[in-house]
C-alpha cells in the first residue's frame, strides 16, 4: 500500500508538471522545503508567483482532495512560501496559492482539476 | 490600488459615516480588517469570498488591507460585507468605481452573493441624508430607507446587480415610498374596549390615564381582567404623528425588530415584558448599549404584569426614565441616550395568593407575607404612579348580564380632545401632558372653585392624604376637567381624582 501510494504521488507529480507547462507555467522549484514547511511546486504564471500543492487521489479514496488541504497543510505551505520569498529576496510580487487535484480512475486515466487562489494567509 | 467606499455605523440612534478603505498590495494573498471590527465584521471575509466567487467574479489573489475609518470607534454587525466586496472588486479592477459618487453602501452578503437586509437602515439614512444623496441597500431595506426625504434609494438584490450598476451595465430605478400612504386612514386594532364587560370605573380610569399621560397601577384578584384592560389602553391613545412614527420606527430598526412589524410603525407600541426580565433588558444595555423595553415602549405603553414579582432593582431603574422621558446608559465604550417617554401601566395582586380583596374566598397569606409583598414597591416608585385603583372580580351573573361598553374609537375621540387642550396649555414649556406638570404649573393651571376646595380639604383630613398625594389629586383632577373641557376644577373632578388614591387609603400598604 505504502509503495503504491508513493508511486501514485510520483507519477502524479509528473502529470502535474506536464499540465502546468501546458498552461504556460514556468516551474521554478519542485518539493521546496523550509524548516517547518514544504510546497510541491513553485511556478511562474505570467506576473504571478504560484505555490502549487498537488493532491493525488484515486478511485479508492473516500474524501475529496480539497478538504485534504487542511489548516496544518496550509500553514506548512504558507511557511515554505514565506521562506522562499525571503531567501530569494522577492518583494512586491503577486503571489497565489493553487491546488491541483489529480484523480486516477479505475482504468488508469487521469483527470486534473486546478483550483486557482485556493486559499490565503490568515 | 486604494479604493474608498462610504458606509455607516450607528451609535445609539445617531449614525456617522464610516469610510471603508480597501487597499490591495502585492505579496502573499491574504487580508486583514482593521478599525476595531467586532466578530461579525471579521467574519465578513469568509462571506465576501464565497459571495464574490458565486457571483461569477474572481476572488483576487492580493493582500488586502481593509480599514474602517474612523479607526477609534467599534464597528459591529455584518453591514460592511457589501462595501468590502465591492471595494475588493474595484481594487482588483474587475469593476469600475466611476459611478460610486459618494453613495452610502450597506448590506450583508449571503454566500450565494445575494444582499441581505441589515439593522438600523432608517437611523443611518436619517442621519446621513444631509451629506449624501444616494444610498445602496438590500431590496428588503429599500422601503425603510425610502422613508427619508431627499435621498435616492437604490435597491439591490445581489452583489452581481450592484457590480453591474457600478459598471454602468444596468440602471437601477430609485425606490420611492409615500409616507402618508403607509398611515391607515383610521386606526385599526383587533382588540377593543367594547370586548370588556363591566369594570366601568377601570375603563374610566384608563381613559383619564390616557388623556393626561398618567401612570397607572391596578390592584386586583387574578382573573379580574387587569391584563385584558391594560392591553386595550393603546387602542384609546391618539394616533402617532409622522414624526413620532419615524422616531419609534428608528428604535425598532436599531433593535432589529422592524422586519416583523412592517416598514413604518404607525401604532403606539405596547410592550409587556415578563417579570423575569433583567434590568438591562428593561433599561437597555450591552457592551454597545441597545434600547431596552422602556425605549421600545417609547410613545406607547409599558405594561408590567405581576408588578411586585419584578426584581427590586429592575423596578428602581424605572425611576430615571419615568422622570426624564429618556434613559442614559453609560458603558466603558460609550454613553448613549435613548428616548423613553412611555406610560407605565402596572398590575398586581393584592397579596401573594391574590384573594385578599375577595369576600367569598379566604386569603391564606399571613400579614408578614402581604407586607413583604408590598414592600417591593418603593415609595419613590409609587410616587410616580398618579392613578392607583382596585379591580374587583366580576360576579358570574354580571359577566352574562352586563351590556357591551363603549368602543375604543368613542373613548379615543375624548382622549384626543383632552390632549389637544393640554398641547395648547403647555405650548413651548417643554412638557406635553398634565402628568408632567411641575408644582409651579400645578398652582397656575389647577384652579379650584369654592366647593372643590372644601371637598379637597375634607379629603386631606379624612383620607389622610399626604402633601405629595395632594399634588397628584390636582393633576388627575385637571385631566378629568380637560375631558369635560372645563377650565376650572369643580367638586366632581376632585371627588373622582381622590378615588384614584387607593394606596394612600389602604392600610395594607401603609408599610410599603
Amino acid at each position: 500500500m505504502g509503495m503504491e501510494s508513493y508511486k501514485l504521488g510520483i507519477t502524479g507529480e509528473e502529470v502535474a508538471e506536464k499540465y502546468l507547462a501546458q498552461q504556460g507555467f514556468e516551474i521554478l522549484e519542485k518539493n521546496y522545503h523550509s524548516q517547518q514547511g514544504e510546497v510541491d511546486m513553485v511556478a511562474r504564471d505570467r506576473d504571478f508567483l504560484v505555490f502549487v500543492e498537488v493532491k493525488n487521489y484515486s478511485f479508492r479514496s473516500l474524501s475529496s482532495p480539497l478538504s485534504a488541504v487542511r489548516k496544518n497543510k496550509r500553514e506548512s505551505i504558507i511557511h515554505a512560501a514565506r521562506t522562499y520569498l525571503l531567501k530569494k529576496g522577492i518583494k512586491k510580487t503577486n503571489c497565489r496559492f493553487d491546488v491541483l487535484t489529480i484523480y486516477r480512475s479505475m482504468d488508469g486515466s487521469r483527470r486534473i482539476e486546478h483550483f486557482k487562489n485556493a486559499f490565503f494567509c490568515d | 490600488m486604494l479604493v474608498k467606499i462610504n458606509s455607516a455605523a450607528i451609535l445609539g440612534l445617531e449614525a456617522y459615516r464610516v469610510e471603508v478603505e480597501v487597499d490591495s498590495s502585492r505579496g502573499l494573498p491574504g487580508q486583514s480588517i482593521v478599525g476595531l471590527p467586532d466578530a461579525a465584521v471579521r467574519e465578513s471575509r469568509d462571506r465576501v469570498r464565497s459571495a464574490i466567487e458565486n457571483s461569477g467574479f474572481e476572488f483576487p489573489a492580493s493582500y488586502f488591507t481593509i480599514n474602517l475609518a474612523p479607526a477609534d470607534t467599534r464597528k459591529e454587525g455584518p453591514l460592511y460585507d457589501l462595501p468590502i466586496a465591492l471595494g475588493m472588486l474595484m481594487a482588483s479592477e474587475q469593476i469600475s468605481a466611476k459611478r460610486l459618487d459618494g453613495a452610502i453602501i450597506l448590506g450583508e452578503l449571503s454566500l450565494d452573493g445575494s444582499v441581505r437586509p441589515v439593522n438600523g437602515v432608517l437611523p443611518i439614512c436619517m442621519s446621513l441624508a444631509s451629506e449624501h444623496h444616494q444610498v445602496l441597500v438590500s431590496k428588503k431595506n429599500a422601503d425603510e430607507a425610502a422613508l427619508v426625504e431627499n435621498l435616492e434609494v437604490l435597491p439591490v438584490e445581489s452583489l452581481r446587480q450592484a457590480a453591474d450598476y457600478l459598471n454602468g451595465k444596468i440602471e437601477i430605478k430609485p425606490h420611492r415610498v409615500d409616507v402618508n400612504s403607509l398611515f391607515p386612514p383610521e386606526l385599526q386594532y383587533n382588540i377593543d374596549f367594547a370586548d370588556v364587560k363591566g369594570q366601568g370605573h377601570v375603563k374610566r380610569a384608563l381613559e383619564v390615564a390616557a388623556a393626561g399621560g398618567h401612570n397607572l397601577l391596578m390592584v386586583g384578584s387574578p382573573g379580574s381582567g387587569k391584563t385584558m384592560l391594560a392591553r386595550r389602553l393603546s387602542t384609546i391613545l391618539p394616533p402617532l404623528s409622522i414624526e413620532e412614527a419615524l422616531e419609534v420606527t428608528k428604535l425598532y430598526s436599531v433593535t432589529g425588530l422592524l422586519s416583523s412589524k412592517g416598514v413604518l410603525i404607525t401604532r403606539r407600541p405596547f410592550r409587556s415584558p415578563h417579570h423575569t426580565t433583567s434590568n438591562i433588558g428593561i433599561i437597555g444595555g450591552g457592551r454597545i448599549p441597545r434600547p431596552g423595553e422602556v425605549s421600545l415602549s417609547h410613545l406607547g405603553v409599558l405594561f408590567l404584569d405581576e408588578f411586585p414579582e419584578f426584581d427590586r432593582q429592575v423596578l428602581e431603574v424605572l425611576r430615571q426614565p419615568l422622570e426624564e422621558d429618556r434613559v442614559t446608559i453609560s458603558r466603558a465604550h460609550s454613553s448613549l441616550t435613548y428616548p423613553a417617554q412611555f406610560m407605565l401601566v402596572a398590575a398586581m395582586n393584592p397579596c401573594p395568593c391574590g384573594r385578599l380583596y375577595d369576600q367569598n374566598l379566604n386569603c391564606t397569606c399571613t400579614s408578614i407575607q402581604i407586607q413583604s409583598y408590598w414592600r417591593k414597591l418603593s415609595e419613590p416608585l409609587l410616587d410616580r404612579i398618579d392613578i392607583q385603583l382596585e379591580v374587583p372580580r366580576l360576579k358570574p351573573d354580571e359577566l352574562s348580564s352586563l351590556p357591551e361598553g363603549e368602543t375604543s374609537k368613542q373613548i379615543r375621540q375624548r382622549v384626543q380632545a383632552a390632549r389637544r387642550i393640554q398641547n395648547q396649555r403647555f405650548k413651548g414649556s417643554g412638557i406635553y401632558s398634565n402628568a408632567r406638570m411641575h408644582p409651579k404649573q400645578i398652582r397656575e393651571f389647577c384652579r379650584l372653585d369654592k366647593e372643590a376646595e372644601n371637598i379637597l380639604k375634607s379629603a386631606i383630613v379624612h383620607l389622610k392624604l399626604s402633601a405629595r398625594a395632594y399634588d397628584k389629586v390636582l393633576k388627575v383632577a385637571r385631566t378629568i376637567a380637560d375631558l369635560e373641557d372645563r377650565p376650572v376644577l369643580c367638586a366632581s373632578h376632585i371627588a373622582e381624582a381622590t378615588q384614584y388614591r387607593t394606596l394612600d387609603r389602604n392600610p395594607s400598604t401603609s408599610s410599603g
